[in-house]
């Protein structure tokens, strides 16, 4: 186990802030956090790093108690928590090496090595107050991996960027994964985010841990998997799908059959639909995460 | 041990990377020549100011004015002018990463918040006494240079001559006590860094601080001496001390202990609101 949680609350006066909380990371996992704003995900992670002391309860990094391992462990440990925020009178290349040298030792090579895997070489001896939102992220990115950590925890690791930036940041988080074989905790509140980045996933909410496991596995157990199609003859294709044994559930909403079924039935789909000459124009799966998520978060507001 | 030092140096790396940090050294570099020109124009009125009181009884004859003099007379700057730039740079320190955020990258590394605080204290021990042996060496120096030097003469309980050899040893001593002084100016303000989350308060609040106590100590009102040995500022004359004769060391060593209390005091106060405050920010 490389994070685990044991009852981990938070309280900031009278404000219950993450309450018994009982988080399980095991290595080779990106655990994606998932929560709504103010949820507790940023004071959890706050948390394990050490920047702000539980109330109560306690976590394990790697299999130690955090009390009695020191700050030692965090060697193996890259994060960024929230903005990138840097020295900004310094260029990139001095800010990684002030934070590298506090893990011990840091090679010119190996940062200019990380600047490359986040494509900030050519801007290494730039002060960092010159860089965009995007670059400081990257950057950001650059500084959690620089160490060549086992366990690297981000905290809303797309928050600003634009759709480029996103998207090239969430294909480093999986890159990263496979090619530092480390394991990632990432905090968002981006469903869409965890769907594609994760393979396991928490749901926090008023600081209370809803729901934790894989991420198929959780949507698969709950029937949210929605395959939306648009065919030529959609009520005939409604009867023809009613009647597979395949297909748990199918409705038609405004001309577009919403078919529930199992990522592996989608060939079967089409091919049944086409058989049976029916004109298909778009088969769009939607692993709806968040009807999901909404339902958690709305059943546990309900209690 | 090791990493402290590290951090230590890369700590001063950063203070010495900021533009605040270079305000008091031009200052100091444009300042000093500029009086220094303006005595060596203007110094019969200085002088006729400076030993008015004696001039019933000696009579004077050519200059006594000099570099080292109106070194000597420049360290009066020391006292509520000079603080300015240690308390904008020792502000700072820790509340400019708490204002930055740069606390969260700094402190998920594996050093311990103990040394982070202490390395951060050691570099300020550092910019304190570059910028106060900054002052003394333009001031000395750009006096002679400019003015000339000469025997020092130093009103204390009496006419106190100096030779420029034994005056420049003792300006060394008063300027090494003066990093000390400055010292707990800084260490106040540090400790005011380490709660704060910006660093005007830290400035504002040490100078609040450090006129209330100059006032204390410098009023002679008998039911303020009870209060005085408790202020800092009561002991920022030790640096004048090297001008007497002879040197009263027992008394600079009582000052130096005293304000050596106040520096730990600060210090410690600073390393337990660092160690259990929660980086929220």
């Amino acid at each position: 186990m490389i994070l685990k949680t044991n009852n981990l609350s938070k309280r900031f006066k009278h404000r219950l802030v993450v309450s018994d909380l009982n988080l399980e990371v095991e290595k080779g996992q990106i655990f994606g956090f998932l929560g709504p704003n103010g949820a507790g995900k940023s004071t959890t992670i706050r948390m394990l790093l050490s920047l702000i002391a539980p109330t109560s309860g306690n976590f394990e990094l790697f299999g130690g108690d955090w009390k009695t391992q020191g700050k030692k462990v965090y060697s193996k440990v890259g994060a960024l928590v929230e903005a990138p925020d840097f020295y900004l009178y310094l260029s990139a290349e001095r800010n990684l090496k002030i934070l590298g040298e506090l893990n011990g030792w840091i090679s010119r090579n190996r940062i200019y090595e990380v600047l490359d895997i986040v494509r900030l070489k050519d801007r290494a001896r730039d002060k960092v107050k010159s860089f965009s939102h995007g670059m400081r992220q990257r950057l950001g990115i650059a500084q959690a991996i620089m160490c060549k950590p086992e366990l690297i925890i981000l905290d809303e690791p797309t928050s600003g960027l634009d759709p480029e930036g996103i998207k090239e940041i969430r294909d480093l988080i999986v890159s990263l994964s496979k090619d530092l074989e480390c394991t990632v905790f990432l905090s968002s509140h981006i469903l869409h985010e965890i769907e594609q980045v994760c393979t396991h996933m928490g749901i926090i909410d008023h600081g209370k841990l809803i729901v934790q496991g894989e991420v198929q596995n959780l949507l698969r157990e709950t029937d949210f998997f929605v395959t939306e199609v648009s065919t030529d003859k959609p009520q005939q294709a409604l009867n023809l799908l009613q009647s597979e044994p395949w297909v748990k559930k199918v409705a038609l909403s405004d001309e577009i059959l919403k078919v529930h079924l199992s990522a592996e039935c989608r060939p079967k789909l089409a091919e049944c639909l086409i058989r049976n000459k029916i004109r298909v124009s778009s088969i769009i799966p939607r692993t709806s995460l968040e009807d999901y998520y909404l339902s958690l978060v709305k059943s546990e507001s309900d209690k | 041990m090791f990493l402290t030092l590290k951090a230590f140096y890369w700590e001063s790396v950063k203070i010495f990377s900021k533009l605040r940090t270079y305000i008091g050294f031009i200052t100091i570099a444009i300042l000093i020549p500029m009086i220094m020109l303006l005595v060596r124009k203007y110094g019969f009125d200085i002088q006729s100011t400076a030993f008015r009181s004696l001039e019933n009884s000696f009579f004077f004859v050519g200059t006594l004015i000099n570099g080292l003099l109106i070194s000597y007379y420049l360290m009066n700057v020391l006292w509520v002018h000079f603080p300015f730039f240690i308390v904008l740079v020792a502000g700072d320190v820790m509340a400019g990463e708490g204002a930055a955020g740069t606390f969260r990258m700094l402190l998920t590394r594996p050093i311990s918040r103990f040394q982070v605080v202490t390395s951060k204290f050691l570099a300020t021990f550092l910019y304190t006494a570059a910028i106060v042996l900054f002052l003394g060496i333009c001031s000395v120096g750009v006096g002679i240079l400019v003015i000339g030097g000469g025997d020092l003469f130093v009103l204390d309980k009496g006419i106190l001559i100096l030779v420029q050899g034994e005056a420049l040893l003792r300006f060394l001593l008063a300027y090494i006590l003066a990093v000390w002084v400055q010292t707990t100016v800084a260490a106040l303000a540090f400790l005011f860094s380490t709660i704060s989350n910006n660093s005007v308060g830290p400035i504002i609040g040490t100078y609040a601080v450090i006129v209330v106590s100059l006032v204390l100590s410098v009023l002679r009102i008998d039911a303020l001496e009870s209060i005085k040995p408790y202020l800092f500022t009561s002991y920022f004359e030790v640096y004048f001390a090297p001008f007497s004769n002879p040197i009263p060391w027992h008394e600079i060593l009582s000052d130096v202990i005293h304000l050596g209390a106040f520096i730990l005091i600060f210090y410690l106060i600073s390393v337990v609101i660092f160690m259990r405050k929660d980086i929220c920010t």
